[in-house]
């Protein structure tokens, strides 16, 4: 199955790879269309709430946020008249047709009651108030998903009729690929071309019209083994829609896509359409490498490597590097403490017949130690796993996670047939810059 | 004032008068709801990630190191070679949050110290474990003895303080690391001084940088540095620090703290003037500097072979400049007011800094302090679009109110000091881009020249339409086709702050 590994002196002190809850939460709203955020925090909280922003890459002329700035006397003396006027300035200027009021950690904890407030003063307020308590001690940034995505129930009409062949599609940032919302475009197309519609995002620049509908869908797809599968779960309770494919991993590579396509062919009735597409896909992908990436064959075969990311990524593609690449993945470092996927990680490796070892909620410290302690010959991560790789005298290092130091200014799906091609891609050329030699003696040559 | 409706205005006059009426309150201080800084906790990050081989313990939820690590650890990085630095969160929960994060803590120490040996812990304290009341100071001088590193805590609880408090209030307590100068100490470093007011750490190595010309300034003159205080200093450079000849400042009002307590506890001299943009001030750098260094003819002759060297380019561009009008983008205060500094004293232009929000005369006290002192009052317009709801709302607004008040000013008389990604209709003089650097000293005083000339020279060429369209998107609901804010470059989602998922986004302070 798999060797996890432990560590001295890891109890009570981690150099944290994930932000806090309130991240979570705030990514959640920040996907939603025409709605402004007033946070009941100290100033520094706002650049929480930016990142959350970023993780939708929502451009400055669209950000509609406001923070009450707490100071030491309104945490004394509490500060609910300070909330009530930024509430109704929020309202007055930002026009959105709903504010979520999120309270952080100094809100939360001394018990600012923002569900009161909000309940009292809606009849004077045009936009839908929605309070959320998000301090950052609820959780990390996969248990402020959650939150926030809890925070959607109100907005969601039950639905006793069900649309045919629809879905909704959960969580699809909780996702490390830099440009995540090409996976999500990958798998919205795919669905549309074998006749299955997408009836909501939860969340990606979804308007308050999609949330009123989800529950007309009639199944539910999970884009993260991350988050989002206790929200899942609820929606089946509540909304009677069935979360589906959440025991096979995310298509990463072309067998985890064909065995996502047939998942979704045979939940839906539509086999012969996914045949199309896989035997499609599979030719492209394949004529591609035949012609361009011919020399990955001997380059990558028996190459020893550590994938740090989340399970979102990681649990796809260490089938990916093992069969398709022939590499061998020596050591998993999950982000997350991957609590939901756990029974899909061990059955993958079960098999596969590898039993690698494996780090749940790796802090930077425990990825250094690992990676220091293996006799990896590469990494898969994110520019954090680059620079703790370059420390350590590992030479390649493919940085294809976030936070990332590649630029990408085309959106680029690591999902599907396309996306094993970007993938790859710039595998390939990481490996070329790090076999460039960066310290010529001149001198020699001369 | 030409263009702009009275109605629009909020303030215009001198500084002087926009201080003293702040003083009295009467004028609005405060910063608008939807504009926030970095909180205490983040500018005390700050300085803490200039200090090598040290480890901050945020004791809190892991969010607030989180935030830390991306911004600065990661650019570090990114910009400047650093290796990999942690930070280390107690990351508490709502158990602690009942019971109290005290036991968290204890084993957070213990284990810190042994796992990555540094020479300083520092605890920093969260708004969570300000609230509920953790003991650290207790906490921290009972296992002092149990470890081997030296550890502080540092009480910067994000509401415990504006902005600039954080700055200030870690520059104060590393004094206490210092070790008290005595006579063979002070003689070791009668030639040194340390450079203070520097933070997250070492300067990018590929460019040209402020404080890689101070230095070069500094050692021209036939001294040498022993430390910029906090850009990669080590405890050790700390520790003797106060035996150096003289303090100088690289950033007057972040400098001034730790200056002023050195100067209180060990009688360290203290060299303090705004940021030395331009030849008047550079000069009155270098020469305060050499007075504690007993270097006064080398310092007078260093400033001759400087200027000498720039002295072409530099007198052909004051030759355009004397006697405009410049219009200097306030959002930065202390980098508006060393400019219209500059322009003034150097370039005998009448500065106007425009949109220089009023809760910067209290955030910037001490340079604004200084700059009077000195006699330069330069006259500031603020608008209602500063004062304004909503970050873009107030970028749109102060975008419009620009162009009003631009109006019919010549083209040919007026010269705008900002970001390149505003767009008036007056030549753009833009000194933040990486390439324009160094600003300070002489070579940043040509290169500031040099900037000057080339804006002047090709301020024919209209501005690039894919640009404003960049950043002016056509269904923006900005009403003025040439416009762009002049607080667009500060305000890009707080860049700044969280360095963001990649890289290509403006880090520059």
């Amino acid at each position: 199955m798999y060797d996890e590994l432990k560590f001295d002196n890891c109890n009570h002190s981690k150099d944290p790879m994930v932000g806090c809850a309130l991240e979570g939460a705030t990514g959640v709203l920040a996907g939603i269309k025409d709605i402004s955020i007033v946070i009941h925090s100290p100033q520094g909280c706002s650049s929480t709430v930016s990142a959350a922003y970023d993780v939708h890459e929502i451009d400055f002329t669209k950000r509609k946020v406001a923070c009450t700035r707490l100071f030491e006397t309104d945490v004394v003396m509490g500060a609910s008249s300070k909330l009530k006027k930024l509430i109704e300035e929020a309202d007055s200027k930002f026009k959105t047709r709903a504010i979520f009021v999120v309270g952080t950690c100094a809100a939360d904890i001394i018990g600012e009651d923002i569900e009161g407030l909000c309940r009292n003063i809606q009849p004077q307020i045009n936009a839908k108030l929605i309070p959320l308590m998000a301090g950052g001690f609820r959780g990390n940034l996969y248990d402020g998903i959650e939150l926030g995505l809890n925070a959607l129930f109100p907005f969601i009409k039950k639905q006793k009729e069900k649309i045919p062949d629809s879905v909704n599609l959960i969580a699809p940032q909780a996702n490390l690929n830099p440009t995540w919302w090409a996976d999500l475009k990958w798998v919205r197309e795919t669905l549309e071309k074998i006749g299955i519609k997408v009836q909501a995002v939860l969340p990606h620049d979804t308007s308050l019209e999609e949330l009123d509908n989800a529950g007309l869908a009639s199944a539910n797809i999970l884009l993260s083994h991350d988050a989002g599968y206790k929200f899942g779960l609820k929606m089946q309770e509540v909304h009677g829609i069935p979360l589906i494919l959440s025991d096979i991993p995310l298509p990463i590579g072309l067998k985890n896509t064909a065995r996502w396509l047939r998942a979704v062919g045979n939940y839906f009735g539509v086999e012969e359409k996914v045949e199309a597409i896989i035997k499609d896909g599979e030719d492209i992908a394949i004529d591609v490498l035949r012609r361009r990436g011919l020399m990955m064959i001997p380059r990558y075969r028996n190459c020893r490597v550590a994938i740090s990311a989340d399970a979102t990524m990681g649990i796809g593609l260490a089938r990916m590097l093992f069969e398709e690449l022939e590499m061998i993945p020596e050591l998993l470092l999950f982000r997350s403490p991957v609590s939901d996927s756990q029974l899909l990680l061990e059955n993958e490796l079960n098999d596969m017949g590898i039993s690698p070892k494996v780090v749940f909620s790796a802090d930077g410290y425990q990825i250094k130690q690992s990676l220091t302690e293996s006799c990896v010959d590469a990494v898969f991560g994110s520019s954090w796993e680059y620079y703790l790789a370059e420390e350590l005298g590992i030479k390649f290092v493919f940085d294809v996670f976030n936070p990332t130091n590649r630029q990408n200014y085309l959106n680029r799906a690591y999902f599907g047939y396309e996306g094993m091609l970007n993938f790859l891609e710039n595998v390939a050329n990481d490996w070329e810059r790090a076999l460039r030699s960066k310290h010529i003696n001149w001198e020699e040559y001369s | 004032m030409v263009g702009i409706a009275n109605e629009s205005v909020v303030f215009f006059g001198h500084l002087s008068e926009l201080y003293q009426l702040a003083k009295e309150g009467k004028i609005e201080t405060k910063l608008q709801g939807s504009h926030t800084r970095p909180c205490k906790f983040w500018t005390a990050m700050k300085i803490l990630s200039g200090i090598k081989n040290t480890v901050v313990i945020a004791h809190g939820p892991s969010g607030c190191a989180f935030g830390v690590k991306q911004a600065y650890k990661l650019t570090n990085c990114r910009n400047s070679g650093s290796p990999y630095e942690s930070i280390i969160t107690t990351n508490i929960d709502e158990k602690a949050i009942v019971y109290g994060g005290e036991k968290e803590l204890k084993g957070a120490i213990l284990e810190v110290d042994k796992k990555y040996k540094p020479d300083v812990i520092f605890v920093a304290t969260s708004c969570a474990t300000g609230i509920i009341g953790d003991y650290v100071d207790a906490i921290v001088n009972k296992i002092k003895p149990k470890i081997n590193a030296e550890i502080m805590a540092i009480h910067c609880e994000g509401f415990a303080g504006e902005y600039r408090s954080g700055f200030d209030l870690v520059f104060r307590q590393i004094v206490q690391l210092m070790d008290k100068p005595d006579s063979e100490s002070r003689s070791r470093l009668a030639n040194s001084v340390n450079i203070v007011g520097g933070k997250m750490g070492p300067e990018r190595t590929e460019i040209e940088t402020d404080v890689k010309e101070l230095r070069r300034l500094i050692e021209s003159m036939g001294a040498s540095v022993n430390a910029v205080i906090a850009g990669n200093c080590s405890l050790e450079e700390i520790k003797k620090a106060p035996s150096v000849a003289v303090n100088c400042t690289l950033c007057l009002d972040l400098g001034y703290a730790i200056g002023r307590e050195m100067l209180d506890q060990f009688d360290t001299p203290l060299n303090s003037t705004i940021l030395p943009y331009g030849i008047s001030a550079t000069e009155r750098w270098l020469r305060e500097a050499a007075k504690h260094l007993h270097l006064e003819n080398e310092a007078e002759e260093l400033i001759k072979r400087e200027y000498e060297a720039i002295r072409i380019e530099f007198e052909e561009a004051k030759k355009y400049l004397a006697g405009k009008l410049a219009i200097v983008e306030g959002h930065d205060a202390i980098k508006s007011l060393s400019i219209a500094h500059m322009l003034e004293r150097d370039f005998g232009m009448r500065a106007v800094i425009y949109n220089f929000h009023p809760w910067s005369t209290q955030a910037r006290e001490t340079s604004i302090d200084y700059l009077l002192e000195t006699g330069l009052d330069p006259e500031i317009l603020i608008t209602k679009g500063t004062l304004a709801f909503g970050k873009y709302e107030a970028m749109v607004q102060t975008e419009n109110e620009l162009m009003e008040y631009l109006g019919d000013l010549n083209p040919e008389t007026t010269v705008y000091f900002g970001s390149s990604m505003s767009f008036p209709n007056i030549p753009v003089v833009d000194l933040n881009a990486i390439l324009n650097r160094p600003r300070f000293g002489y070579r940043g005083a040509l290169k500031v020249a040099k900037c000057i000339c080339t804006a002047l020279e090709y301020s024919f060429r209209p501005r690039s339409w894919v640009t404003k369209k960049m950043v002016f998107p056509e269904n923006s609901g900005l009403c003025s086709a040439q416009s762009l804010t002049p607080k667009l470059a500060q305000d890009l989602p707080d860049c700044t702050v969280y360095a963001g998922r990649e890289r290509g986004k403006c880090m520059m302070s």
